[in-house]
């Protein structure tokens, strides 16, 4: 006996579900991280949807003041629990409003300024081509995965702690802020990439080297 | 363990904390070049320039710091603790600072953007003081408040400014935005039950027809519905006008309800001049009550008051002089007559052994020094009624300490035998 043709439709219940699934999967997908390998270092490359340089960070340099950004890259074992290695690092990003120009300062990991920079994208550009994780040590054939944590750090949290002169208790710091969780006035991304190999990744070189 | 991991944690964000404290964005806001030209701080419908306006919204240390700033390179630490301190100064929710070009090249506009909390809720202390002859007096207040409305419930228990100790509650309702800025409306409510010191009642029994001619009788209770506007002519100069209708449940010689309706209308000046070290306010106002039997009114009279005050201050100096004096025609109740010797005139005399009926006349001049809390003062006055051929000058001197709203001070009367010094203390008296 045939089954009613009813039964091989959706029920309304599954449509709804899929409807509230589709902003999950849409945001899930944003959040892949690629990479690039330069031969000595993994630099991320973020999805050219994600913009940092926008909104309330955006806002606040635009009223003249600076927006420091804390940044993780960490790289995890097959197990994604294991930390192989991590790297912090800062940036200070400020605003010209009468050249209306970016600059920024990096000044854990690499110590280097930039400006001006004509654009927030320029800024933003530049900023990812300078971050980057060491692979030293990292065997070519260990599977593993890299995270990138970038958060606007809170003027509150900005004041006296992570702005200051970089040193081990900098670096301490900010990988304390990584381990709580944003604050609300806090804007964060976090991105992973997929499962990585370095003997499968091509070597693009001309990328800075870190330190 | 997972205690003293916390400890040790809590202990590394100390360090943090006095490793980079101090160290602020400054180092690298390519902002920082350049020079401040005006600070405006705006609100709900509202902006002023708290250097150029000098309309009291703000304070005046906060004024001056304000100032400081323009002229200079654009400090970002610096703003944000005006805006620290301007949101403290309005119990704003919010204060943000929005840093814009300036007219010229090279200059920054500075705007301190004020948000109030959509409600808030004050309690408040007009008036509270005890005297050690006159017992304590006190005043305490509730007020509701949006933007523009405020509800204000108040319990009220004073021996100290009249002839009565009145006793009961006040309800006000302000507006402080009728249209404009320049005009405020105020409804008050109030409601006492009086008590009369032996001295005054000792009179009563015995008070001629001359007295009465001058004023009422003791009453047990009274009420005053009072609605007035408030007129902004000029920034120092302001207008109010409206009615005061009290009505109040006579005693003797049978109890009976009367009224004593009035205009009441008071011209107010009030400018500070500010050098680079002294700073001088000058305050001056004439108020007027006038009970008709157009209001339906029992009483008819005139009740003149004038004030003249001013104060320099110069470091931790201080200079005040305080000048009243007042004039009474008519017949007006036992609330409207002046009264002296209590804590904020001729400080050390008893107000009942100067006039235990008040007087319809007085005048009444207040000198005082500070230096950081320490108070010196020198009052003198003389109260009296029409008719009386003389009126007897009398003198007090006291000593005590002063701080924000706080006094404390132990005054004596300048008169010939016993010295009998009065204790004051208390706030906003």
């Amino acid at each position: 006996m045939a089954q009613p043709a009813r039964d091989n439709r959706m029920s309304r219940r599954s449509w709804l579900l899929a409807g509230l699934a589709i902003p999950l999967f849409r945001a899930r997908g944003a959040q892949v991280l690629s990479v690039v390998y330069d031969g000595d270092n993994l630099h991320p490359l973020a999805p050219p949807t994600l913009h940092f340089l926008a909104g309330k960070p955006l806002d606040r340099l635009k009223n003249a003041a600076t927006v420091v950004f804390a940044s993780q890259l960490t790289i995890f074992g097959e197990d994604r629990t294991q930390v192989l290695k991590q790297a912090t690092e800062r940036m200070i990003v400020s605003y010209d409003i009468w050249e209306e120009k970016f600059s920024v300062k990096l000044s854990v990991a690499a110590m280097k300024t930039k400006q001006p920079l004509p654009s927030a994208a320029a800024t933003e550009a530049w900023c990812l081509e300078n971050l980057a994780i060491s692979t030293l040590g990292l065997a070519p054939a260990r599977p593993f995965y890299l995270r990138w944590d970038l958060r606007a750090v809170s003027p509150r949290n900005m004041a006296g702690n992570v702005v200051g002169d970089p040193g081990i208790s900098l670096t301490g710091f900010m990988i304390e802020l990584f381990s709580r969780r944003p604050a609300a006035d806090e804007a964060h991304w976090q991105l992973e990439s997929g499962r990585l190999r370095l003997q499968d990744l091509t070597r693009k070189p001309g990328r800075g080297r870190i330190g | 363990m997972a205690r003293s991991m916390k400890l040790a944690g809590i202990g590394f964000l100390l360090l943090g904390g006095l490793l980079f404290g101090g160290t602020q964005d400054s180092e690298f806001n390519v902002n920082t070049r350049y020079t401040v030209e005006t600070i405006k701080i705006s609100g709900d419908g509202w902006t002023t320039d708290p250097v150029a306006d000098r309309d009291g919204k703000i304070s005046s240390g906060l004024r001056k710091e304000i100032a400081a700033l323009i002229g200079n390179k654009l400090n970002p630490v610096a703003l944000d603790d005006l805006a620290h301190r301007l949101r403290k100064e309005f119990h704003a929710r919010t204060v943000e600072h929005h840093v814009l070009r300036g007219k010229s090249p090279e200059y920054v506009q500075v705007i301190f953007d004020v948000k109030l909390p959509p409600t808030k809720f004050d309690v408040s202390v007009p008036k509270f003081v005890y005297n050690s002859r006159q017992g304590w007096s006190g005043a305490v207040e509730g007020t509701i408040s949006d933007k523009r409305n405020g509800l204000t419930f108040g319990l009220v228990s004073d021996g100290d400014d009249l002839v009565e100790r009145y006793t009961g509650l006040v309800a006000r309702y302000e507006n402080t935005h009728l249209g404009t800025d320049r005009v405020r409306l105020r409804f008050q409510f109030e409601s006492y039950h009086d008590q009369w010191n032996n001295s005054t009642l000792g009179l009563i029994p015995s008070a001629t027809a001359a007295m009465f001619a001058d004023t009422s009788g003791v009453y047990r209770t009274r009420q005053n519905f009072e609605p007035v506007a408030t007129i902004v002519l000029a920034k120092p100069l302001t207008l109010s006008f409206g009615a005061s209708f009290e009505r109040f449940q006579e005693q003797f010689p049978a109890a009976h309800p009367e009224a004593a309706n009035a205009l009441i209308t008071t011209l107010r000046y009030h400018r500070r001049l500010e050098g680079s070290e002294n700073q001088q306010d000058v305050d001056a106002g004439y108020a007027l009550r006038a009970a008709t039997k157009t209001l339906g009114s029992d009483f008819v009279y005139g009740r003149h008051h004038f004030q003249v005050r001013y104060q320099l201050t110069h470091g931790k100096h201080t200079v005040v002089d305080d000048l009243t004096a007042g004039v009474i025609s008519g017949q007006a109740p036992l609330f409207e007559r002046y009264v002296l010797g209590n804590s904020s005139t001729l400080r050390g005399w008893n107000k009942y052994e100067l006039d235990p009926l008040g007087g319809n006349r007085m005048v009444h001049n207040s000198v005082e020094y500070r230096y950081g809390v320490f108070q010196v003062f020198y009052d003198a006055g003389a109260i009296w009624d029409s008719g009386e051929t003389t009126a007897v000058p009398r003198h007090s001197i006291g000593v005590g300490l002063r701080q924000g709203s706080f006094s404390l001070a132990m005054a004596f009367p300048v008169r010939e035998g016993r010295v009998e010094p009065i204790l004051m203390v208390g706030m906003n008296y």
